[in-house]
Protein backbone atom coordinates (compact mmCIF):
# COMPACT_ATOMS: atom_id res chain seq x y z
CA UNK A 1 0.00 0.00 0.00
CA UNK A 2 2.49 2.41 0.78
CA UNK A 3 4.18 1.74 -2.48
CA UNK A 4 0.84 2.54 -4.09
CA UNK A 5 0.75 5.83 -2.43
CA UNK A 6 4.54 6.64 -3.58
CA UNK A 7 3.46 6.02 -6.70
CA UNK A 8 0.04 7.73 -7.19
CA UNK A 9 2.08 11.06 -5.77
CA UNK A 10 5.55 10.65 -7.71
CA UNK A 11 2.85 10.90 -10.73
CA UNK A 12 0.91 13.47 -9.83
CA UNK A 13 4.06 15.69 -9.32
CA UNK A 14 5.85 14.21 -11.97
CA UNK A 15 8.80 12.65 -10.39
CA UNK A 16 10.47 9.82 -9.85
CA UNK A 17 9.13 7.41 -7.05
CA UNK A 18 12.68 7.40 -5.84
CA UNK A 19 12.58 11.40 -4.84
CA UNK A 20 9.42 10.88 -3.23
CA UNK A 21 10.17 9.77 0.77
CA UNK A 22 8.38 9.07 4.02
CA UNK A 23 9.24 12.90 5.59
CA UNK A 24 8.82 14.47 2.11
CA UNK A 25 6.91 17.85 2.72
CA UNK A 26 4.49 18.12 0.12
CA UNK A 27 4.33 21.69 -0.47
CA UNK A 28 8.18 22.40 0.49
CA UNK A 29 10.10 19.24 -0.65
CA UNK A 30 8.12 18.15 -3.26
CA UNK A 31 6.87 21.20 -5.17
CA UNK A 32 2.84 20.55 -4.81
CA UNK A 33 1.05 23.30 -5.27
CA UNK A 34 -2.73 24.02 -4.07
CA UNK A 35 -3.80 22.83 -7.05
CA UNK A 36 -1.91 19.49 -6.57
CA UNK A 37 -3.28 18.80 -3.56
CA UNK A 38 -6.77 18.97 -4.35
CA UNK A 39 -6.03 16.69 -7.02
CA UNK A 40 -4.25 14.32 -5.05
CA UNK A 41 -6.39 13.99 -2.84
CA UNK A 42 -8.88 12.93 -4.77
CA UNK A 43 -7.08 10.53 -6.86
CA UNK A 44 -6.04 8.47 -3.53
CA UNK A 45 -9.65 8.55 -2.97
CA UNK A 46 -10.38 7.23 -5.53
CA UNK A 47 -7.46 4.61 -5.66
CA UNK A 48 -8.20 3.55 -1.78
CA UNK A 49 -12.17 4.12 -2.09
CA UNK A 50 -12.18 6.41 0.83
CA UNK A 51 -13.09 9.89 1.52
CA UNK A 52 -10.67 12.03 2.74
CA UNK A 53 -12.72 15.82 4.38
CA UNK A 54 -11.25 18.83 3.58
CA UNK A 55 -9.79 19.41 7.41
CA UNK A 56 -8.07 16.74 7.46
CA UNK A 57 -6.59 16.86 3.93
CA UNK A 58 -5.37 20.51 5.15
CA UNK A 59 -3.31 18.46 7.71
CA UNK A 60 -1.58 16.04 5.51
CA UNK A 61 1.96 17.45 5.21
CA UNK A 62 4.06 15.05 4.50
CA UNK A 63 4.08 11.77 2.64
CA UNK A 64 4.38 9.85 5.93
CA UNK A 65 1.13 11.67 7.38
CA UNK A 66 -0.84 10.56 3.74
CA UNK A 67 0.52 6.93 4.04
CA UNK A 68 -0.61 6.71 8.13
CA UNK A 69 -3.63 8.61 7.24
CA UNK A 70 -4.90 6.05 4.79
CA UNK A 71 -3.77 2.89 6.37
CA UNK A 72 -6.31 4.22 9.60
CA UNK A 73 -8.99 4.36 6.84
CA UNK A 74 -8.39 1.30 4.71
CA UNK A 75 -7.85 -0.33 8.29
CA UNK A 76 -10.96 0.60 10.10
CA UNK A 77 -13.02 -0.35 6.61
CA UNK B 1 -29.59 32.22 -21.84
CA UNK B 2 -29.11 35.97 -21.86
CA UNK B 3 -30.09 37.88 -25.35
CA UNK B 4 -26.62 39.04 -26.09
CA UNK B 5 -23.52 36.89 -25.11
CA UNK B 6 -22.34 39.22 -22.22
CA UNK B 7 -21.46 39.30 -18.36
CA UNK B 8 -20.98 42.24 -16.67
CA UNK B 9 -17.99 41.25 -14.69
CA UNK B 10 -19.01 41.77 -10.45
CA UNK B 11 -16.89 44.73 -8.72
CA UNK B 12 -16.32 45.28 -5.33
CA UNK B 13 -16.13 46.99 -3.19
CA UNK B 14 -19.33 49.25 -3.90
CA UNK B 15 -18.52 49.39 -7.80
CA UNK B 16 -21.84 46.91 -8.84
CA UNK B 17 -24.34 46.90 -7.20
CA UNK B 18 -28.14 47.27 -7.66
CA UNK B 19 -27.78 50.36 -10.20
CA UNK B 20 -24.89 48.74 -12.58
CA UNK B 21 -26.55 45.00 -12.71
CA UNK B 22 -29.59 45.84 -13.26
CA UNK B 23 -29.37 48.57 -16.06
CA UNK B 24 -26.72 45.83 -17.82
CA UNK B 25 -29.54 43.46 -17.31
CA UNK B 26 -32.06 45.65 -18.71
CA UNK B 27 -29.70 45.52 -21.90
CA UNK B 28 -30.07 41.78 -22.29
CA UNK B 29 -27.02 40.88 -20.69
CA UNK B 30 -26.12 39.67 -17.56
CA UNK B 31 -25.82 41.98 -14.47
CA UNK B 32 -23.20 40.94 -11.67
CA UNK B 33 -23.31 42.61 -8.39
CA UNK B 34 -20.15 42.40 -6.29
CA UNK B 35 -20.69 41.08 -2.62
CA UNK B 36 -17.58 41.66 -1.37
CA UNK B 37 -17.91 44.34 1.37
CA UNK B 38 -21.54 44.69 0.83
CA UNK B 39 -22.37 45.38 4.55
CA UNK B 40 -20.14 47.97 4.73
CA UNK B 41 -21.28 49.40 1.70
CA UNK B 42 -25.01 49.86 2.30
CA UNK B 43 -23.68 51.22 6.11
CA UNK B 44 -23.05 48.65 8.11
CA UNK B 45 -20.03 49.28 10.72
CA UNK B 46 -18.68 46.58 11.55
CA UNK B 47 -20.13 45.46 14.77
CA UNK B 48 -21.78 42.66 13.34
CA UNK B 49 -19.82 41.62 10.39
CA UNK B 50 -21.76 38.71 9.37
CA UNK B 51 -25.40 39.75 9.72
CA UNK B 52 -24.57 43.25 8.42
CA UNK B 53 -23.14 41.57 5.20
CA UNK B 54 -26.54 39.18 4.82
CA UNK B 55 -28.66 42.53 5.10
CA UNK B 56 -26.75 44.03 2.69
CA UNK B 57 -26.75 41.28 0.17
CA UNK B 58 -30.53 40.95 0.37
CA UNK B 59 -31.36 44.85 0.29
CA UNK B 60 -28.91 45.09 -3.21
CA UNK B 61 -30.21 41.85 -4.57
CA UNK B 62 -34.01 42.92 -4.02
CA UNK B 63 -33.76 46.41 -4.90
CA UNK B 64 -32.01 45.10 -8.01
CA UNK B 65 -34.85 42.87 -8.66
CA UNK B 66 -37.31 46.18 -8.82
CA UNK B 67 -35.51 47.59 -11.57
CA UNK B 68 -35.38 44.65 -14.06
CA UNK B 69 -36.45 41.40 -15.02
CA UNK B 70 -33.59 40.20 -16.77
CA UNK B 71 -30.93 37.82 -15.37
CA UNK B 72 -29.18 39.29 -12.39
CA UNK B 73 -26.04 37.31 -10.69
CA UNK B 74 -23.75 37.72 -7.74
CA UNK B 75 -20.06 37.50 -7.65
CA UNK B 76 -18.92 35.73 -4.74
CA UNK B 77 -14.53 35.74 -3.88
CA UNK B 78 -14.03 32.04 -2.40
CA UNK B 79 -11.14 34.03 0.05
CA UNK B 80 -14.04 35.63 1.87
CA UNK B 81 -14.66 34.85 5.30
CA UNK B 82 -18.15 34.83 5.08
CA UNK B 83 -18.28 33.25 1.59
CA UNK B 84 -20.59 30.61 3.10
CA UNK B 85 -22.94 33.52 4.35
CA UNK B 86 -22.88 35.31 1.15
CA UNK B 87 -23.61 31.60 -1.01
CA UNK B 88 -26.65 30.88 1.27
CA UNK B 89 -28.02 34.46 1.26
CA UNK B 90 -27.77 34.55 -2.63
CA UNK B 91 -29.68 30.98 -3.66
CA UNK B 92 -32.31 31.97 -0.84
CA UNK B 93 -32.81 35.29 -2.75
CA UNK B 94 -33.28 33.16 -5.86
CA UNK B 95 -30.44 35.01 -8.06
CA UNK B 96 -30.10 33.63 -11.28
CA UNK B 97 -25.92 33.25 -10.99
CA UNK B 98 -23.34 32.66 -8.60
CA UNK B 99 -20.08 33.49 -10.21
CA UNK B 100 -17.05 32.78 -7.91
CA UNK B 101 -13.37 32.97 -8.02
CA UNK B 102 -10.25 34.31 -5.97
CA UNK B 103 -9.74 30.85 -4.94
CA UNK B 104 -11.10 27.27 -5.87
CA UNK B 105 -14.94 27.48 -5.17
CA UNK B 106 -14.32 23.13 -4.87
CA UNK B 107 -17.63 22.91 -2.88
CA UNK B 108 -19.93 25.45 -4.44
CA UNK B 109 -22.64 23.02 -5.58
CA UNK B 110 -23.15 22.00 -1.95
CA UNK B 111 -25.39 24.84 -1.40
CA UNK B 112 -28.02 24.10 -3.72
CA UNK B 113 -30.93 22.43 -2.95
CA UNK B 114 -33.14 20.70 -5.05
CA UNK B 115 -35.11 23.42 -6.19
CA UNK B 116 -32.90 26.27 -6.31
CA UNK B 117 -32.12 27.16 -10.30
CA UNK B 118 -29.48 29.51 -9.18
CA UNK B 119 -26.74 28.79 -11.64
CA UNK B 120 -23.05 28.41 -11.09
CA UNK B 121 -19.88 29.33 -13.03
CA UNK B 122 -16.27 29.38 -11.18
CA UNK B 123 -13.30 31.66 -12.27
CA UNK B 124 -10.64 29.89 -13.72
CA UNK B 125 -6.81 31.19 -15.04
CA UNK B 126 -6.15 28.14 -16.52
CA UNK B 127 -7.65 24.75 -18.36
CA UNK B 128 -5.66 22.67 -15.09
CA UNK B 129 -8.30 24.89 -13.07
CA UNK B 130 -11.14 24.50 -15.00
CA UNK B 131 -10.62 20.49 -15.01
CA UNK B 132 -9.52 20.25 -11.03
CA UNK B 133 -13.28 22.07 -10.48
CA UNK B 134 -15.03 19.82 -12.70
CA UNK B 135 -13.55 16.69 -11.63
CA UNK B 136 -14.24 18.13 -8.11
CA UNK B 137 -18.22 19.13 -8.44
CA UNK B 138 -18.85 15.90 -10.93
CA UNK B 139 -17.75 13.79 -8.24
CA UNK B 140 -18.56 15.30 -5.01
CA UNK B 141 -21.53 16.60 -6.25
CA UNK B 142 -22.69 15.10 -9.04
CA UNK B 143 -22.76 19.09 -11.04
CA UNK B 144 -21.39 20.01 -14.07
CA UNK B 145 -20.58 24.10 -13.80
CA UNK B 146 -22.71 25.59 -16.24
CA UNK B 147 -19.92 27.62 -17.84
CA UNK B 148 -16.37 28.90 -17.14
CA UNK B 149 -15.41 32.53 -17.04
CA UNK B 150 -11.29 32.34 -18.06
CA UNK B 151 -9.92 35.31 -16.62
CA UNK B 152 -6.68 35.84 -18.52
CA UNK B 153 -4.08 38.40 -17.25
CA UNK B 154 -5.15 41.56 -18.46
CA UNK B 155 -8.38 41.78 -15.81
CA UNK B 156 -9.00 44.35 -12.94
CA UNK B 157 -8.69 43.79 -9.75
CA UNK B 158 -7.01 40.89 -7.78
CA UNK B 159 -5.18 38.24 -10.40
CA UNK B 160 -5.11 34.63 -10.51
CA UNK B 161 -1.34 34.68 -11.30
CA UNK B 162 1.67 35.60 -10.37
CA UNK B 163 2.87 38.63 -11.14
CA UNK B 164 5.88 37.25 -13.02
CA UNK B 165 3.32 34.86 -15.38
CA UNK B 166 1.01 38.48 -16.28
CA UNK B 167 3.16 39.01 -19.56
CA UNK B 168 4.00 35.50 -20.56
CA UNK B 169 2.08 34.22 -23.41
CA UNK B 170 1.79 31.08 -21.71
CA UNK B 171 -1.05 32.03 -19.94
CA UNK B 172 -3.02 34.61 -22.33
CA UNK B 173 -6.39 33.92 -22.79
CA UNK B 174 -4.74 33.50 -26.74
CA UNK B 175 -3.57 29.88 -25.11
CA UNK B 176 -5.87 29.47 -22.47
CA UNK B 177 -8.93 29.80 -24.05
CA UNK B 178 -8.74 27.12 -26.89
CA UNK B 179 -7.52 24.52 -24.35
CA UNK B 180 -10.31 25.34 -22.09
CA UNK B 181 -12.88 25.42 -25.07
CA UNK B 182 -11.46 21.83 -26.38
CA UNK B 183 -12.23 20.62 -22.69
CA UNK B 184 -15.57 21.82 -22.79
CA UNK B 185 -16.29 20.05 -25.82
CA UNK B 186 -15.02 16.78 -24.26
CA UNK B 187 -18.03 17.07 -21.77
CA UNK B 188 -20.06 18.11 -24.32
CA UNK B 189 -19.88 14.66 -25.61
CA UNK B 190 -19.33 12.67 -22.96
CA UNK B 191 -22.29 14.20 -20.58
CA UNK B 192 -23.97 16.19 -22.89
CA UNK B 193 -24.26 19.62 -21.39
CA UNK B 194 -23.25 22.85 -23.11
CA UNK B 195 -20.66 24.66 -20.92
CA UNK B 196 -20.11 27.79 -22.17
CA UNK B 197 -16.05 29.69 -22.02
CA UNK B 198 -16.67 33.47 -21.25
CA UNK B 199 -13.40 35.28 -21.46
CA UNK B 200 -12.87 38.11 -19.62
CA UNK B 201 -9.40 40.82 -19.30
CA UNK B 202 -8.92 43.05 -21.38
CA UNK B 203 -12.36 42.98 -23.47
CA UNK B 204 -13.33 46.68 -25.03
CA UNK B 205 -14.48 46.77 -28.25
CA UNK B 206 -16.53 44.64 -31.02
CA UNK B 207 -12.34 44.00 -32.52
CA UNK B 208 -11.94 42.43 -28.97
CA UNK B 209 -15.11 40.27 -28.66
CA UNK B 210 -14.84 38.85 -31.90
CA UNK B 211 -10.95 38.01 -31.42
CA UNK B 212 -12.09 35.60 -28.45
CA UNK B 213 -15.13 34.38 -30.34
CA UNK B 214 -12.50 33.07 -32.55
CA UNK B 215 -10.32 31.74 -30.09
CA UNK B 216 -13.58 29.69 -28.97
CA UNK B 217 -15.41 31.83 -26.39
CA UNK B 218 -18.89 32.34 -27.02
CA UNK B 219 -19.26 35.23 -24.49
CA UNK B 220 -17.27 37.50 -22.86
CA UNK B 221 -16.86 39.14 -19.16
CA UNK B 222 -16.02 42.78 -18.96
CA UNK B 223 -15.15 44.61 -16.05
CA UNK B 224 -13.64 48.26 -16.44
CA UNK B 225 -15.31 49.67 -19.17
CA UNK B 226 -18.69 49.50 -17.19
CA UNK B 227 -17.24 51.96 -14.50
CA UNK B 228 -17.73 54.50 -16.82
CA UNK B 229 -21.28 54.43 -17.27
CA UNK B 230 -23.47 57.13 -15.56
CA UNK B 231 -25.13 53.93 -14.28
CA UNK B 232 -21.84 52.22 -12.16
CA UNK B 233 -22.92 52.84 -8.73
CA UNK B 234 -19.05 53.99 -7.86
CA UNK B 235 -18.60 57.77 -6.87
CA UNK B 236 -17.98 60.20 -9.58
CA UNK B 237 -14.29 60.62 -8.52
CA UNK B 238 -14.29 56.97 -9.18
CA UNK B 239 -15.65 57.26 -12.44
CA UNK B 240 -13.35 59.61 -13.33
CA UNK B 241 -10.33 58.15 -12.06
CA UNK B 242 -10.92 55.28 -14.57
CA UNK B 243 -11.36 57.45 -17.52
CA UNK B 244 -8.18 59.99 -16.66
CA UNK B 245 -5.64 56.37 -16.00
CA UNK B 246 -3.06 56.68 -18.74
CA UNK B 247 -1.16 53.69 -19.89
CA UNK B 248 1.90 54.05 -17.57
CA UNK B 249 -0.62 55.02 -14.55
CA UNK B 250 -1.86 51.16 -14.83
CA UNK B 251 0.35 49.13 -12.16
CA UNK B 252 0.98 45.94 -10.52
CA UNK B 253 0.72 46.11 -6.78
CA UNK B 254 1.02 43.60 -4.10
CA UNK B 255 -2.56 43.17 -1.95
CA UNK B 256 -2.52 42.51 1.70
CA UNK B 257 -4.54 39.31 0.30
CA UNK B 258 -1.45 37.73 -0.91
CA UNK B 259 -2.66 38.15 -4.60
CA UNK B 260 -1.62 40.44 -7.00
CA UNK B 261 -4.02 43.19 -8.33
CA UNK B 262 -3.88 45.57 -10.87
CA UNK B 263 -4.05 49.23 -10.24
CA UNK B 264 -4.52 53.12 -11.25
CA UNK B 265 -1.25 54.38 -9.75
CA UNK B 266 -2.02 57.51 -6.84
CA UNK B 267 -0.48 59.12 -3.99
CA UNK B 268 -2.29 56.44 -1.46
CA UNK B 269 -0.37 53.31 -3.61
CA UNK B 270 2.85 55.38 -4.18
CA UNK B 271 3.52 55.81 -0.19
CA UNK B 272 2.38 52.50 0.50
CA UNK B 273 5.14 50.92 -1.95
CA UNK B 274 7.96 53.70 0.20
CA UNK B 275 6.73 51.63 2.97
CA UNK B 276 4.42 54.53 4.51
CA UNK B 277 1.68 52.00 6.85
CA UNK B 278 -1.89 53.10 7.05
CA UNK B 279 -2.84 52.27 10.78
CA UNK B 280 -6.23 50.71 10.85
CA UNK B 281 -7.64 47.92 13.36
CA UNK B 282 -9.15 45.03 11.87
CA UNK B 283 -12.79 44.47 13.15
CA UNK B 284 -13.55 41.31 10.94
CA UNK B 285 -10.66 39.97 8.76
CA UNK B 286 -13.06 39.76 5.90
CA UNK B 287 -10.34 37.93 3.48
CA UNK B 288 -9.02 34.45 4.81
CA UNK B 289 -5.71 34.81 3.11
CA UNK B 290 -5.20 38.53 4.66
CA UNK B 291 -2.27 38.92 6.29
CA UNK B 292 -3.86 41.70 8.52
CA UNK B 293 -1.61 41.82 11.26
CA UNK B 294 1.12 42.90 9.27
CA UNK B 295 -0.71 44.49 6.50
CA UNK B 296 0.77 48.11 5.79
CA UNK B 297 -3.28 48.96 5.18
CA UNK B 298 -6.81 47.44 5.23
CA UNK B 299 -7.61 46.87 1.54
CA UNK B 300 -11.60 46.84 2.46
CA UNK B 301 -11.43 50.17 3.84
CA UNK B 302 -9.39 51.36 0.98
CA UNK B 303 -11.31 50.28 -1.35
CA UNK B 304 -14.61 51.14 0.13
CA UNK B 305 -13.20 54.96 0.65
CA UNK B 306 -12.53 54.84 -3.47
CA UNK B 307 -15.94 53.89 -4.26
CA UNK B 308 -17.27 56.71 -2.39
CA UNK B 309 -14.61 59.25 -3.33
CA UNK B 310 -11.82 59.16 -0.67
CA UNK B 311 -8.73 59.02 -3.36
CA UNK B 312 -6.80 60.38 -0.26
CA UNK B 313 -7.35 57.16 1.88
CA UNK B 314 -7.67 54.74 -1.04
CA UNK B 315 -7.58 53.68 -4.73
CA UNK B 316 -9.12 52.12 -7.52
CA UNK B 317 -8.80 48.64 -9.60
CA UNK B 318 -8.83 49.11 -13.26
CA UNK B 319 -8.09 46.08 -16.06
CA UNK B 320 -4.96 46.71 -18.34
CA UNK B 321 -6.82 48.24 -20.95
CA UNK B 322 -8.90 50.62 -18.68
CA UNK B 323 -6.21 53.47 -20.71
CA UNK B 324 -8.75 53.07 -23.51
CA UNK B 325 -11.57 54.60 -21.66
CA UNK B 326 -12.20 57.79 -22.08
CA UNK B 327 -15.29 59.24 -21.19
CA UNK B 328 -18.18 58.46 -19.39
CA UNK B 329 -21.10 57.17 -21.08
CA UNK B 330 -24.17 54.25 -20.59
CA UNK B 331 -24.24 50.85 -20.12
CA UNK B 332 -26.04 51.18 -23.65
CA UNK B 333 -23.07 52.68 -25.23
CA UNK B 334 -20.66 50.31 -23.78
CA UNK B 335 -22.50 46.86 -25.13
CA UNK B 336 -23.15 49.03 -28.67
CA UNK B 337 -19.35 49.47 -28.76
CA UNK B 338 -19.03 45.97 -28.08
CA UNK B 339 -21.18 43.95 -30.28
CA UNK B 340 -21.29 47.08 -32.96
CA UNK B 341 -21.41 45.33 -36.58
CA UNK B 342 -21.67 41.62 -35.14
CA UNK B 343 -24.60 39.35 -36.59
C1 LIG C 1 -12.82 47.89 -9.68
C2 LIG C 1 -12.83 46.43 -9.93
C3 LIG C 1 -13.32 45.56 -8.94
C4 LIG C 1 -13.37 44.19 -9.15
N1 LIG C 1 -13.88 43.38 -8.18
C5 LIG C 1 -13.96 42.03 -8.37
C6 LIG C 1 -14.53 41.16 -7.38
O1 LIG C 1 -14.97 41.60 -6.32
N2 LIG C 1 -14.56 39.84 -7.63
C7 LIG C 1 -14.08 39.30 -8.81
O2 LIG C 1 -14.13 38.08 -8.99
N3 LIG C 1 -13.57 40.10 -9.78
C8 LIG C 1 -13.51 41.44 -9.59
N4 LIG C 1 -13.00 42.25 -10.60
C9 LIG C 1 -12.72 41.65 -11.93
C10 LIG C 1 -13.89 41.90 -12.90
O3 LIG C 1 -15.05 41.25 -12.48
C11 LIG C 1 -13.59 41.46 -14.35
O4 LIG C 1 -13.54 40.07 -14.48
C12 LIG C 1 -12.31 42.00 -14.91
O5 LIG C 1 -12.09 43.30 -14.48
C13 LIG C 1 -12.36 41.90 -16.42
O6 LIG C 1 -11.36 42.67 -17.02
P1 LIG C 1 -11.65 44.14 -17.61
O7 LIG C 1 -11.78 45.02 -16.46
O8 LIG C 1 -10.44 44.39 -18.43
O9 LIG C 1 -12.93 44.05 -18.43
C14 LIG C 1 -12.92 43.64 -10.39
C15 LIG C 1 -12.41 44.51 -11.37
C16 LIG C 1 -12.37 45.87 -11.16
C17 LIG C 1 -11.82 46.76 -12.25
Amino acid sequence: MEEKVINIIAEQLGLDPAEVKRDSNFTEDLGADSLDLVDLIMKLEDEFDVKIEDEVASQLKTVGDAIEFIKKLTSEG
Amino acid sequence: MPEIPLIQGGMAVGVSLDNLASAVANEGGIGIIGTAGIGMVMGGKGKNFRQENIEGLKKVIRSAREKTKGILGVNIMVALTNYEDMVVTAIKEKIDVIISGAGLPLDLPSYLSEDSRTKLIPIVSSLRTAQLIFKRWFKRHGYIPDAFVVEGPKAGGHLGYKPEQLTEPEFSLERTIPQVREFTEKIKKEYGKEVPVIAAGGICDSKDVKRVFSLGASGVQVGTPFIATKECDADIKFKKTIVNAKKEDIIIIKSPVGLPGRAVRNKFLEDVERGVKKPFKCMYHCIKTCNFREAPYCIAEALLNASKGDFENGFAFIGAEGYKVNSISSVKEVIKKLFEDMQ
